[in-house]
């Protein structure tokens, strides 16, 4: 293992394993080591002591940080300012079993957005600028550290979810949000997935901007009958009264107030870190949730984002089968947690086309032509 | 001319290129002088190019087939929209085809039980509202040329608009597209659930300006039409009191649905073209729109009007929907008022950190006096996006090259304290000379290769975006001559 302290060392050890064509894999926290195809005995590059924020403007909206600067940091940064990183960012940490420590690099490299992305899209849509290091050992930039930009292509976007294939990340600038002031959560108990998706989508579609969105099957939860219904709600004060006024009203006044953040749960996957199974995440269209989870079928289910989302355990043999069926919803079923073996065989994603599998590699290409970082994770 | 030098073999086999576009839509060719003048131009009208023929493909498939032909002989390609923009993305070539994707106006379906539409990229940007409306939904981004421009040169320029700040630009309202590649391939990209399998390339294309393929079907977000909406009119006695307030409000944790500012120059020339009853000796006005459920508004509303009087300022509310419309009138005229101070103007398209604000005015300021020409000041103050307007008389000797030269000191001065060239009108040929101020060499090459994992015979829309050894000077900006725009029936915010 090498271990780097700044980023003149990493295009040092990147030039190194460019001349030797010598692939390595990228660590940080390590939290999330265990997503994606298993890339064996590579060397690893420690790149842990890039952390720290850089600079912090809370009346702009903006945050850099190096890429291994821990989430619990830049939540206790943002929160002296009653601000929020968009994206909710997601610890897989209980899930994955690993004792490491979430960085803000590993979570925009892996996409792993949470249930609040609901409000502000995923890390993609408030990662404004990046500097890294490329396959030729080269520094360079994308974006920039303004919140509006369209100047050149927009690399930033492609960091979020490419786990560490395209470059060594070296610093991140974030736009951040304000926090609300307070939260509330409704829940709508004994309900049929259907009714249940159909009342999350009512609000989904509605002025209250809600913070989350998800439907747990009586299986995952525990009083709520036959399933329930989860809203989350934010604003100041009497706003958030009035919102919650409004929200009784779409769902007929049979809500409850719910005690505590169901969410921050959710958004991790931590209800399903002591179930047995290969772990799934099935992105579809919303409206699509309730059929598709009956198809799916799986004893330990739910379904985040008003549907758009739905999280399950099944058996490794049931992998196929899972695929298939996302497939048919024009959805993708990502495989977040299964033996290595599985991982290897599976993949993180299903098969492209070979068109756009095609032009995937062509743009990897275009940042790392040896396949120097972590080669064949996505 | 800027573009890279014309292919005269290209040229020559033109007969031959109009006789096999017209194979492939044969009610779809325009190949003669009248025809082709109709799209010699976008909106950045300084620069003119008849292109070397025009089709107007009816589908998808059509667009595949032109691309392959394309890409076996070698021929460039130019996509065009409705040919609205302010940097030349569409500013066609002596030796290329130029796409219009204006007969593709389709709306395919409406779900609003997904919160999407799905349309192709030849509806307009105001259609896709007008469709969804009467049901209480609206698409958010909103372009000043809105009522033209169509969805698909959207998604090339990642347009913005008025309420960037809060709802985002393009990219942030796109759940999905199909575009063809060079080459002819078909790719979807994303769709309704917003998710692709692999790398973002669908946050990619965006934005990419017509250098990557043609986007020939586009999945949209639609939200909820915001049930209130208030807007207020602040007045400050000095500029930099305008930006410390336009900081204090963001970080007291209000996100305006929009945030103006102009400068005096600005208002007064407003005022006295159409008198929206702006107030009258004020150095610096913000106008400020909150919207969402009546109770978030009220709390956002109470909150502006106390840090503006902690700031020095004073505001009027908008007292009904028809004092609204007058006082956004005025801003969306400012192009048109300032037209009147001067016969030409040129319309820059910085973002900066707003921060920087009263530092920029100092030195616009001494820009001005440096090269002796007049500018006024107006700014999308919630995401920093400056559109300053520098007015000369082109009649008069070296005006012309006097404001270009100002207004690239201007965009360099905007990259010195930490912004960048183009905040949402594109890069396109106008800024593409300025781009080795923002980015390094590696940080270029590493986007051109970029592209070239798209087109490796470097046919889309060459000459854009990126600089070329061939370039020869510093071009561009929106000129306006005797207050009228290209596209003289859209507002230009």
């Amino acid at each position: 293992m090498s271990r780097i302290d700044n980023p003149a060392q990493v295009v040092e050890f990147v030039r190194t394993a460019h001349e030797s064509r010598s692939p390595f894999e990228i660590v940080s926290g390590g939290t999330r080591r265990a997503v994606g195809k298993p890339l064996g005995d590579l060397p690893l590059l420690d790149v842990s002591s890039l952390s720290g924020i850089v600079k912090y403007e809370p009346e702009e909206l903006i945050l850099t940080a190096a890429p291994a600067t821990p989430l619990t940091e830049i939540h206790a940064v943002l929160a002296t300012k009653g601000q929020r990183l968009g994206f909710d960012p997601a610890d897989w940490s209980q899930l994955l079993g690993s004792n490491g420590v979430a960085t803000l690099g590993g979570a925009a490299s892996c996409d792993a957005s949470g249930s609040g992305r609901l409000r502000h899209g995923p890390a993609r849509d408030s990662l404004l600028g990046f500097q890294a290091v490329n396959g030729l050992g080269e520094t360079f930039r994308g974006g920039s550290k303004v919140v509006k930009n369209v100047t050149g292509f927009d690399l930033p976007k492609l960091i979020c979810g490419a786990y560490g294939t395209l470059s060594v990340l070296t610093e991140l600038t974030f736009r951040v949000y304000p926090r609300p002031q307070f939260f509330a959560v409704l829940c709508l108990s004994d309900v049929t997935p259907e009714v249940g998706f159909a009342h999350l989508r009512k609000i989904a579609h509605s002025a209250l901007e809600p913070a989350g969105l998800a439907y747990l099957p009586g299986s995952m939860m525990a009083d709520v009958g036959e399933g329930a219904a989860l809203i989350k709600l934010e604003g100041a004060s009497q706003p958030l009264e009035e919102k919650i006024a409004m929200a009784h009203g779409l769902l007929g006044n049979a809500a409850a107030r719910f005690d505590g953040d169901p969410f921050s749960v959710i958004g991790c996957g931590e209800k399903f870190a002591d179930i047995a199974g290969d772990i799934w995440r099935v992105m579809i269209a919303p409206s699509d949730a309730p059929r598709v989870a009956k198809e799916l079928n799986a004893k330990h289910w739910l379904g985040d984002l008003a549907g758009g989302l739905l999280w399950l355990a099944a058996p490794p043999s049931d992998a196929a089968r899972i695929r298939a069926i996302a497939a048919v919803a024009q959805g993708q079923a990502m495989l977040l947690r299964a033996s290595p073996e599985s991982r290897g065989r599976l993949g993180l994603f299903a098969p492209q086309q070979p068109a756009l599998a095609a032009l995937n590699r062509a743009v990897k290409a275009a940042f790392d032509p040896l396949s120097l970082f972590n080669p064949g994770r996505l | 001319m800027l573009l890279p030098p014309t292919d005269s073999t290209i040229v020559a086999r033109r007969a031959e290129i109009v006789a096999a576009l017209k194979v492939i839509v044969p009610d779809g060719v325009v190949a003669d002088p009248s025809g082709l003048a109709t799209f010699d131009a976008d909106a950045l009208s300084a620069y003119h190019q008849t292109p070397l023929v025009c089709v107007l493909p009816s589908d998808r498939h059509q667009v595949s087939e032109i691309l392959k032909y394309a890409g076996e002989h070698g021929v460039p390609i130019v996509p065009r929209g409705a040919g609205t923009s302010l940097s030349g993305g569409a500013l066609p070539r002596e030796d290329g085809i130029l796409i219009g994707m204006g007969r593709m106006k389709r709306i395919i379906e409406i779900d609003y039980e997904n919160g999407c539409v799905v349309v192709e990229p030849g509806v307009t940007n105001l259609n896709i509202t007008k469709a969804v409306e009467a049901n209480g939904f609206y698409y958010a981004p909103d372009p000043s040329s809105q009522v033209a421009c169509t969805i698909g040169g959207n998604v090339a320029e990642n347009s913005g608009g008025l309420h960037c700040l809060k709802y985002g630009l393009t990219t942030n309202n796109l759940l999905g597209v199909t575009m063809v590649l060079p080459g002819g391939e078909i790719v979807t990209l994303g769709g309704k659930c917003g998710a692709q399998g692999g790398l973002d390339i669908l946050g990619l294309v965006t934005g990419s300006e017509g250098l990557l393929g043609v986007v020939v079907e586009v999945v949209v977000k639609i939200l909820r039409k915001p049930p209130v909406t208030r807007t207020l009119l602040a007045a400050f006695n000095s500029v930099p009191a305008a930006g410390a307030c336009v900081a204090a409000i963001i970080a007291d944790g209000v996100v305006p649905a929009a945030m103006e500012f102009m400068d005096r120059r600005a208002a007064e020339a407003i005022e006295d073209y159409n008198a929206p009853g702006y107030p009258k000796g004020a150095e610096g006005i913000l106008i400020i729109d909150a919207d969402g459920v009546e109770a978030d508004v009220s709390h956002a509303v109470a909150r502006v009007t106390a840090i503006v009087a902690e700031c020095g300022g004073t505001t009027v509310e908008a007292t009904d929907e028809k004092q609204r419309a007058r006082i956004w009138s005025g801003r969306k005229a400012a192009f048109a008022a300032m037209g009147r101070l001067a016969p030409d103007m040129l319309c820059m398209d910085g973002s900066i950190p707003r921060g920087a604000l009263p530092l920029v005015m100092v030195e616009m300021e001494k820009l001005s006096q440096q090269y002796g020409l007049g500018f006024c000041n107006v700014f999308h103050a919630g995401d920093g996006n400056l559109h300053p307007l520098i007015i000369f008389d082109v009649m008069k000797e070296g005006e012309f090259e006097r404001a270009e030269a100002f207004g690239a000191d201007i965009l360099r001065l905007c990259v010195k304290v930490g912004g960048v060239l183009t905040g949402e009108h594109g890069v396109g040929i106008e800024k593409r000379d300025l781009m080795t101020d923002m980015f390094t060499t590696a940080d270029l090459e590493q986007q051109g290769r970029v592209k070239c994992a798209f087109d490796t015979q470097g046919l889309f829309n060459p000459g854009k975006v990126f600089p070329t050894l061939s370039a020869c000077v510093e071009q561009g900006h929106i000129h306006v001559h005797g207050a009228q725009l290209p596209h003289p029936h859209l507002p230009r915010y």
